[in-house]
């Protein structure tokens, strides 16, 4: 159509006026046609054809002002009527349901954005344009795009017929004797064909409709326009025009078999083929057009039948969602006809895959009713598999193989119901990553996450039947996917006694399922024996671990965790591995945390917590900072391994729990190391938060997480653990991060307890300087600690030579014995070290002078100096070593080199 | 001359005398304008007599500060020695003085703003003062001279190893101490017996304070960081000595198999490969100046110096004072 308009607006005056006149004439025309429509036929269509032609009349009236305005450029006019006419055709929508979308609807929709277009490109004519019209094309502009949105198909239709519609003339001579073999006079031939062919050229309207003439009218005079000029393009397009008269024979010819001739059958039958389904969009409803009336309905029609739609499949113009309904009416015809089970799950699954080639590219995700719709199939599909015992399917058997007709042989059909569940699954992450996690849309469509459940546990349950174990692995896998990140309430309250009394009786219903920790274990001891894919069993080993780590089983965690050996070859894994990985070791350091190994947390944490990176790590967002280091491309794959929101791991918790562990060990540890100068530091991130707290210029009370941690660090580094205590758990922090865990109250009082015991430790190592005794008593009063508690601190401080002190039995207190070295002396001592270190180097230059390594350079090792290594190089586990150490400096000193 | 009213003095051009003025004149100086690490510099004026430098005047260089970086030194020098010749004071330029953080001095700037000094003035001398050791009691004022040997050095800008190591300078002979002798008038020395008579018994003992941790502390830290640079700058000649060595093989190693290959073609009646620049094939590593480890060296020695005085005068004082103690 835009190639008329472009070529001058002659026609389109025609085409308008035209319009206007036929409209008065729709009842004539009618009536020609009920002459050729059955009686019962037109019963149903008449009440509803006054209140019709009122709402068309109505939309052809504005759809003219606005063509008027379109010649004139007035578009603040076209907006106006444009909008006039919007709210006209949704008045007049249930006739359009019912009548399909008016032709000449389209057409302006078409035309207008393609002037529109033009319009727009013309930044000559846009710039003479006064402001007022400017404003108004914009708006327009936005609006139609929007608005054509729904009417894509519709619309892309009409433009690809309005392409051929030049050819009509010529089809009208060259189709005149083949009408008159049809016996039917070429008048009423001629009179049809347009309606025929209008009706391929909306697609989307009933056959019936009078309306069509009247959209057709104005294009088949267009065509006529056109058709002057177009001598040489008919030629060019000869061929062409032979197919499309075909096409009109064969759908007249079909059109005319429905009414009364018999004999036609076989070409109704094949009126599907040769890439023409657009035709039958819309008829779905009624089976005939599909298949020829009086058809014997069997199974080998149906199955050519949906190898001819399924022959369409992924061509170019095919239209995806009539093709989903076709299959369905197909599916439709089958069950009513009783072809038995085999066909329907055939089809089925064919209607599942065009639900999933529904979308074009693989990047961009189903729509949310899309896939409930695939859902529901599955559903289905899964309904008829329990149903009969007899249906065999797989993705080995040959198409030739299949046994789909009803026989006393069982059903062979082709095909992989896991692939289409795990398909389904995958859909639904997609689903997921791409809503919005605040909106009330994700919630909506977090609900269906029970039916996915469903479906695999369903799935499941069919496949320990009949499944191969690697099925039943990629399976089982799929179904620890979708628990292992759940925590399981009901085990939790059973674990802590509480079943019962206050529960309503769904949840106790609910109370009777297994355990979750149960069917990790039983699925994953399955993979771990059976799996012969290393991925699936990596995954499995994580999940398991995760949900361990979880429910707070954490010598199972760690086990296993520690049993896989995963730590040394996770890096040779795909990157949604990695990620899994990465969860899981969070989830074993917050396991740790919550059971006061505060260690151990530590170390899980350092890792993910100390590239900053945290986010990225566990997937769930990207960096904005390496924007520039990747392309789109890449973009879209790190997209695609995001984790669902309602997987996240609460990055807060996580870097709070990360960073008083890290204050637990470091304080103390700075406090014992004050004067050595080459303490290592435990945690750089801790320090770094520290750091930033004391530039600060002004500090205020704390507001975030990190200042919490920072001032409770400070206040235990002066050995006051109830300022401490008042930091870390109090209302804002409860909120923030402590009431997040399952077992809040029990990891609060763990952590009073922990706060209390490296607060003393502190203490201690700050202050021993300034005691010649202490009394435990008071100590224990101090820190509200038993005694007991702190007589084993200080023996555990004393044995691992932390503290220069001794244990006075019966007074109850801590003598310190002076060994430490003053300020002085350790000053001292660092200046022998870099002393050492120099004459070290002054050496090498000797020794190159000399060119012989040797003399004194080989006294190092001879000398005890390297014996003490091993100690060392552990890190802070082996603790303060005491004062004195020459060697330990000395093996720093040479492992710098 | 006119110096003669502050008082006589006498020494050789191979030593300095002072006039108590210059003394006080510097510590004020210090007191008003100095604190911790900051340093503080100013002029020396005077004139040589025979073979002696005598010093009899000093006047302060301004604190330099952000705003005024446009100060010429020059300029204000010229004109306050105008100035002072105006009321007949001793207008030759005869060294500069700074003041000292436990005993750190010995620096590149020092070294070329004293070349520069003596350079022009060969008697001119630094006049290094050290507030702190002034403040415990014992006035400490230092003059130093550049030995001819570095002068000549630091003339020709040679400081490479083997340029050092011709001149035979290490970092004991790099300065000279000019030794000093403080001339006060008779006036000032009555004064003096007075106020010794006046002074109360706790001021005179300061000097017995027993406190040493800090003031030693401090050393040692210092001590540390000079020996922290002075491993570095070893560090970096032995990587330059061990580049040196190895391309010394490689120049070896081509030299060698270039005769080779020249007697084969002799062998074979061939002509002999033409000669090519062997010192731009193997262009020879930048040696490394030598002077700051030589400074460092020098400071270190400072350092050491300084705190062996310390060390054994507080020992004296601790055996003093167990000795005092095992009498009560």
């Amino acid at each position: 159509m835009s190639r008329f308009f472009a070529t001058g607006s002659d026609s389109e005056s025609e085409e308008s006026s035209s319009a206007d006149e036929i409209t008065p004439k729709a009842p004539g025309t009618t009536l020609k046609q009920s002459l050729l429509l059955s009686d019962d036929e037109e019963d149903t269509k008449r009440v509803v054809r006054s209140a019709k032609d009122k709402r068309f009349e109505e939309l052809t009236n504005l759809i003219k002002t606005i063509r008027n305005a379109m010649k004139i450029r007035d578009m603040a006019k076209c907006l106006e009527e444009f909008e006039q006419l919007c709210r006209a055709f949704l008045k007049s929508k249930n006739i359009v349901d019912k009548e399909g979308v008016p032709s000449f609807y389209i057409r302006l929709l078409a035309d207008l954005e393609d002037y529109l277009n033009q319009l727009w490109e013309d930044k000559d004519g846009k710039k003479k344009m006064n402001k007022n019209n400017a404003k108004a094309l914009s708006t327009l502009r936005q609006k139609i795009r929007k608005y054509n949105r729904d009417f894509e198909t519709e619309i892309a239709a009409y433009k690809e017929v309005s392409r051929k519609s030049f050819l009509p003339p010529l089809t009208c001579s060259s189709s005149e004797s083949e009408g008159e073999a049809g016996g039917v006079s070429a008048k009423s031939f001629l009179k049809k064909k347009p309606d025929e062919a209008s009706k391929s050229s909306s697609s989307g309207e009933d056959d019936d409709d009078d309306d069509d003439d009247e959209g057709w009218s104005g294009e088949s005079k267009e065509s006529d326009s056109e058709s002057s000029d177009g001598e040489a393009k008919r030629q060019s397009m000869a061929e062409s025009f032979l197919k499309y008269v075909l096409f009109l024979i064969l759908t007249f010819k079909t059109w005319e078999s429905r009414k009364h001739i018999e004999e036609e059958e076989e070409d109704g039958g094949e009126e599907g083929g040769e890439g023409w389904e657009k035709v039958k969009y819309g008829v779905p409803l009624e089976k005939p057009k599909m298949f020829a009336k009086g058809t014997e309905i069997n199974t080998t029609v149906v199955v050519k039948k949906l190898n001819e739609i399924l022959q369409a499949r992924g061509k170019k113009g095919t239209d995806r969602a009539a093709q989903i309904e076709l299959l369905h009416a197909l599916a439709a015809i089958a069950a009513e006809h009783n072809l038995g089970q085999g066909i329907l799950v055939k089809i089925k699954f064919n209607i599942i895959a065009s639900l999933y080639d529904y979308n074009p590219n693989l990047a961009a995700f189903m729509k949310a009713d899309m896939w409930k719709k695939c859902l529901e199939c599955i559903d289905e599909l899964l309904d008829i598999l329990f149903e009969n015992n007899n249906i065999f399917i797989g993705e080995n058997i040959a198409e030739d193989s299949e046994n789909l007709a009803v026989s006393d042989q069982p059903f062979r059909v082709r095909g992989c119901v896991l692939t289409l569940v795990e398909r389904m699954d995958e859909e639904f992450t997609k689903i997921m990553q791409n809503t919005d996690p605040h909106s009330q849309e994700y919630v909506d469509n977090l609900k269906d996450e029970g039916r996915v459940c469903g479906i695999v546990d369903r799935l499941l349950t069919y496949l320990e039947n009949k499944g191969s174990t690697e099925e039943i692995c990629r399976v089982y896998l799929r179904r620890i996917m979708h628990t292992y990140y759940k925590f399981d309430y009901k085990a939790h309250r059973r674990s802590l006694g509480l079943q019962g009394e206050t529960k309503s009786e769904q949840d106790q219903e609910e109370s009777e399922g297994e355990d979750s920790a149960l069917i990790m274990d039983r699925l994953c001891k399955f993979i771990y024996a059976k799996d012969r894919t290393d991925r699936i069993r990596t995954c499995a080993i994580l999940c398991h671990i995760y949900h361990h780590a979880l429910h707070s089983r954490w010598y199972q965690a760690r086990d296993l965790m520690l049993m896989s050996h995963l730590q040394d070859n996770i890096h040779h894994s795909d990157p949604p591995v990695q990620i899994l990985y990465n969860r899981t070791m969070v989830q074993l350091g917050i396991c740790a945390f919550r059971q006061g190994m505060i260690k151990d947390a530590h170390n899980a944490l350092l890792d993910i917590q100390s590239s900053g990176r945290a986010k990225e790590l566990l997937g769930q967002g990207l960096l904005m900072r390496n924007m520039q280091e990747r392309n789109a491309e890449q973009e879209k794959i790190e997209k695609r391994r995001q984790v669902p929101f309602h997987m996240h791991i609460n990055l807060e918790l996580l870097e709070c729990v990360y960073l008083v562990s890290a204050m637990l060990l470091e304080i103390p540890y700075m406090a014992a190391h004050e004067f050595d100068a080459r303490r290592r530091m435990i945690s750089k991130q801790f320090h770094h938060q520290l750091r930033v707290g004391e530039r600060q210029p002004l500090l205020g009370p704390p507001e975030s997480m990190r200042e919490h941690v920072v001032a409770a660090s400070k206040a235990m580094k002066m050995g006051d653990w109830r300022t401490c205590h008042s930091f870390i758990i109090n209302e804002k922090m409860n909120s923030k991060v402590w009431d997040l865990f399952p077992e809040t109250q029990r990891v609060r009082e763990m952590l009073v307890r922990k706060i209390q015991e490296e607060s003393l430790r502190t203490y201690l190592f700050t202050y021993s300087s300034v005691y010649d005794s202490i009394s435990m008593e008071i100590l224990s009063e101090m820190f509200q600690l038993e005694m007991p508690t702190v007589h084993s601190i200080i023996s555990k401080m004393i044995i691992n030579e932390e503290l220069m002190a001794s244990l006075d039995q019966p007074t109850q207190t801590v003598v310190m014995h002076r060994t430490e070295p003053t300020s002085l002396q350790n000053m001292a001592l660092q200046l022998a070290e870099k002393l050492g270190s120099l004459v070290e180097n002054n050496e090498r230059v000797f020794d190159l002078k000399q060119g012989v390594y040797g003399g004194y350079f080989n006294r190092d090792q001879k000398g005890g100096y390297q014996q003490k290594q091993g100690g060392y190089q552990g890190g802070y586990q082996g603790g303060y070593q005491g004062g004195y150490q020459r060697g330990g400096y000395r093996n720093q000193n040479q492992s710098n080199y | 001359r006119s110096s003669n009213w502050n008082g006589g003095y006498s020494f050789s051009s191979s030593s300095a005398s002072f006039a108590v003025a210059v003394v006080m004149k510097i510590i004020k100086h210090y007191q008003e304008e100095g604190q911790g690490s900051e340093v503080v510099q100013g002029v020396l004026l005077g004139l040589v007599v025979d073979d002696r430098l005598e010093i009899t005047n000093c006047f302060p260089f301004p604190q330099h500060t952000e705003d005024d970086a446009d100060f010429d030194e020059v300029q204000y020098q010229m004109e306050m020695m105008r100035s002072l010749r105006h009321v007949n004071i001793d207008h030759l330029h005869v060294g500069w003085y700074q003041s000292t953080f436990y005993g750190s001095f010995v620096s590149r700037a020092l070294l070329d703003s004293q070349f520069s000094y003596q350079h022009a003035i060969e008697e001119s001398v630094v006049l290094i003062y050290d507030p702190i050791k002034t403040a415990q009691g014992s006035l400490s004022l230092k003059a130093y001279r550049l030995t001819p040997k570095l002068m000549e050095i630091c003339k020709e800008k040679d400081f490479t190893p083997e340029g050092l190591k011709k001149a035979s300078i290490g970092f004991e002979n790099m300065f000279e101490e000019v030794p000093i002798v403080i001339k006060n008038s008779h006036l000032i020395n009555v004064l003096m017996w007075e106020l010794e008579d006046k002074s109360t018994v706790a001021d005179k003992h300061e000097l017995l304070n027993l406190s040493s941790s800090n003031h030693l502390e401090k050393s040692l830290q210092l001590l540390m960081d000079r020996v922290d640079d002075m491993s570095q700058e070893i560090v970096k000649y032995n990587t330059y000595s061990r580049n040196l060595s190895k391309q010394q093989q490689q120049k070896h190693q081509y030299l060698q198999r270039r005769q080779q290959e020249n007697a084969q073609r002799q062998s074979r009646g061939e002509a002999p490969l033409p000669e090519e620049d062997i010192s731009k094939l193997f262009k020879p590593p930048q040696p490394p100046p030598r002077m700051d480890s030589l400074l460092i060296a020098g400071q270190i020695n400072n350092y050491c110096q300084n705190v062996k005085e310390f060390t054994s005068q507080n020992l004296g004082k601790l055996f003093m004072a167990e000795a005092l103690q095992g009498q009560n």
